[in-house]
């Protein structure tokens, strides 16, 4: 049992200077500090409770009442908004079973094309640089610029995709069109959106390898690939960490790119949780679409941890 | 100033989140608008001056508009209107949130069908019943505008949501511009084809414009002329007969779009169309301005896909009234916003915007110059349906159940396409 410093002075106080000592053991304890200093969090915890916990308090208050957004009026459901998206909303499950997909998609593409980027330009050449900065280039542009540049692309009219295709001979196809390719083909716009942004977490990491290891790897008749499988893939693990977290967020949501790619609101076969969200309360479903949020703040919850205890990226302890 | 742990200032802190909870749980809604059904008139006196906001989504009239606004400041000293504009989809999503308190749209427009409904719910509107402005309207095209004996709203535009037609190319291919049934308007089609074009540009890739030539094509195939709201209601459904044959007419024109159709979206749909590479451009006449503004010097006229085998259907066009103008309830400066109305809707204003913008408008005794509008002008005295997709009050119902006529021109059979649309709106019933 630990006892409180302040408390100890207190009780060894029989006169005025011992209680002058105590106060000033009190003023020095660690564990005590001028009560002025708790006052200037309060900006920032009165921005955070006012914008971010108030708005996620008020999405678990909506989410069981049928409030439309609008009226004075409405009714508490209890959990009726979570049954129905689960149970009787088809157009919940598909634009679930669509985000599952694209994060699956994009997570896998992103993280190998951008690792494999890194391990090309690693080194601090000029060619290495310019090349890095052009693949970093799509990161700055907005995902509304991102849109359409690849709807022109994909446009099976007068778009690049069908234009360059037709020069060789070959036949175009609907892209966006075709509801079972569409799908894959936002998935390679968002690869070419973000991939740039990842390969720097990558190199990053890549060049924070003491080179000393593949240098004693070479000497004792390590190959290539035994290179990268003993020394790199184990010491970029906390970058690998970063680029899928934050691909899967940026996967789930991917919103604006695909509204901008594919109009509001979407085809079905384009459909993510975001978008399905934004079409629920466009569709004055308060209610529910605060029901489908946090579901959706759920499943991206779920979804990281599961990915980082699958892939062992954070070691115990961390 | 006594001092406090560090436990004590995590019970502070605390308390203040239990306070940002107990704010949460304020309840949703919290206040209960004026207006509605049977909200207050606009006033119909009253100081016009100061700021307004017009809020709307015609940013391809915005030049029109601020002439207007020019005229409306001269005559009233010291008035200023400013645009708020947002794209047509973003509005039609968040057009009530943000007009609602006010914070723009003093005066403002909605879309006929299911955002009027939610605006009028929302008690958004003032009655414009006894304005100035109601006076000029042709009485007939007015209802769209109306709940019970309120008017709400004044619908502006007159517009037809049917296939706009290169009239030199139709010439040229020796094909029949008025198509009496649908055999004739698959002939017609044929004709086209032959004589090297593209019959149909179809921007089946976007939704909102894409699903306007469902507007003709059920015009005459389903048995009542409320079919979209009893669709809604569950009382007629995707899988009866009607709605199946009028899927198989859809499956009838797949080859004579273009290419690819279910992947292009409305701009390169409209370039086909202003490059004479398609006959056919099968949105609607408010897409004129922007077909001229691509360069088309053609004369264009309108198109009605004739559903019926012989010939006597109960409509031979289609036709919408919208852009529904209206004073907010919860504006500071409703005299001002009602004067603006009253403008926009004075004959000589609203000719200038139909002229310039090339819609025409539901003001009565507008001289209609421009050369697009002069020669559509016959089909404001034909037998027009009001455009059925927008009795939906449900988007995603709405949605569903245009999608299954993109999914029979993609190859899905119209028995799947229409039992996946019934699937949905099954589950919002």
């Amino acid at each position: 049992m630990s006892i409180h410093p302040g408390t100890a002075a207190k009780r060894k106080a029989p006169d005025s200077q011992s209680s002058s000592d105590a106060a000033k053991v009190r003023r020095r304890s660690p564990t005590r500090v001028n009560p002025a200093l708790y006052l200037f969090p309060l900006p920032a915890v009165a921005v955070v409770a006012f914008f971010l916990v108030m708005p996620t308090l008020q999405a678990f208050q909506y989410a069981v009442t049928d409030w439309n957004g609008f009226s004075a009026a409405f009714n508490y459901v209890g959990l009726d908004n979570f049954i129905r998206a689960f149970t009787k909303d088809s157009l919940f499950t598909n634009a679930l079973t669509n985000n599952l997909k694209f994060v699956l998609l994009v997570v896998v593409a992103q993280t190998a094309f951008s690792l494999v980027l890194a391990l090309l330009l690693t080194r601090n050449s000029r060619g290495s640089i310019l090349l890095r900065a052009l693949f970093f280039f799509p990161t700055i542009l907005s995902s509304v610029s991102v849109a359409f540049i690849w709807k022109f692309i994909y446009d099976p009219n007068f778009g690049l995709a069908n234009s360059v295709l037709k020069t060789v001979g070959v036949d175009g196809g609907a892209y966006l069109g075709n509801d079972v390719q569409a799908l894959y083909w936002v998935a390679v716009t968002q690869v070419w959106f973000h991939s740039g942004q990842m390969m720097v977490v990558y190199i990053a990491g890549l060049q924070a390898i003491p080179k000393e290891l593949y240098e004693a790897a070479e000497m004792d008749g390590a190959n290539k690939w035994q290179r990268f499988k003993s020394i790199t893939w184990p010491f970029v693990a906390p970058a690998t960490s970063i680029v899928v977290a934050y691909t899967t967020v940026q996967s789930f949501k991917a919103f604006d790119l695909i509204l901008g790619i594919a109009g509001n609101p979407p085809k079905s076969a384009l459909d993510i949780l975001s978008t399905r969200i934004y079409s629920t309360f466009a569709n004055s479903e308060f209610g529910y679409a605060a029901a489908q949020s946090i579901i959706f703040m759920a499943m991206i919850a779920l979804v990281t941890w599961l990915q980082r205890r699958l892939l062992r990226l954070t070691p115990k302890g961390e | 100033m006594s001092q406090i742990s560090r436990r004590q200032a995590v019970a502070i802190l605390g308390a203040l989140g239990f306070g940002a909870a107990a704010a949460a749980c304020a309840g949703p809604g919290g206040s209960t608008k004026p207006g509605g059904a049977s909200g207050p008139a606009a006033p119909s006196t009253g100081a016009v001056t100061g700021r307004i906001s017009f809020a709307h989504w015609r940013g391809e009239d915005k030049a029109v508009f601020d002439e207007l606004i020019k005229r409306f400041a001269a005559q009233h000293g010291g008035v200023e209107v400013a645009q708020d504009i947002s794209t047509s989809n973003d509005y039609n999503a968040q057009g009530l949130q943000k007009v609602r308190g006010a914070a723009i749209g003093d005066a403002f427009a909605t879309f006929r069908g299911a955002q009027f409904k939610n605006f009028t719910e929302a008690g958004i509107y003032t009655d414009l019943k006894d304005s100035k402005a109601v006076g000029n309207y042709q009485k007939g095209l007015l209802t769209a505008g109306q709940n019970g004996n309120n008017q709400l709203g004044l619908p502006y535009q007159v517009v037809f949501p049917m296939p706009m037609a290169n009239v030199d190319v139709f010439d040229k291919a020796g094909a029949e511009i008025a198509p009496k049934n649908w055999d004739a308007f698959l002939g017609m089609c044929e004709k086209l084809a032959s004589a090297g074009v593209i019959p149909i540009s179809w921007p089946g890739g976007d939704v909102g414009n894409g699903g306007q030539l469902f507007n003709c094509m059920i015009a005459n195939n389903a048995p009542v002329d409320d079919m979209c709201a009893q669709i809604e209601q569950g009382k007629l459904k995707c899988t009866d007969d009607w709605f199946i044959k009028m899927l198989n007419q859809y499956k009838d024109l797949k080859p004579y779009v273009q290419p690819n159709a279910t992947g292009t979206a409305v701009e390169p749909a409209q370039n086909l169309f202003s490059q004479g590479k398609a006959a056919m451009l099968a949105t609607g006449s408010y897409h004129i301005a922007a077909v001229r503004a691509l360069g088309a010097k053609f004369p264009m006229d309108l198109v009605f896909p004739n559903t019926t085998s012989d010939g006597n259907g109960k409509y031979e066009g289609a036709y919408n009234a919208t852009f529904i103008l209206g004073v907010n309830s919860a504006s500071k400066n409703q005299a001002t916003a009602a004067a603006w109305i009253d403008f926009l809707s004075e004959p000589e204003n609203a000719g200038y915007y139909a002229n310039q913008t090339a819609q025409h408008v539901s003001v009565d005794k507008v001289e209609y110059t421009n050369p697009d509008l002069k020669r559509l002008s016959p089909w404001l005295q034909k037998k027009t349906a009001l455009a059925a997709r927008f009795q939906f009050q449900n988007l995603d119902v709405r949605n569903a159940v245009e999608a299954s006529a993109t999914a029979v021109i993609s190859g899905t059979s119209p028995e799947q396409a229409a039992a996946a649309a019934q699937k949905i709106v099954d589950e919002r019933l």
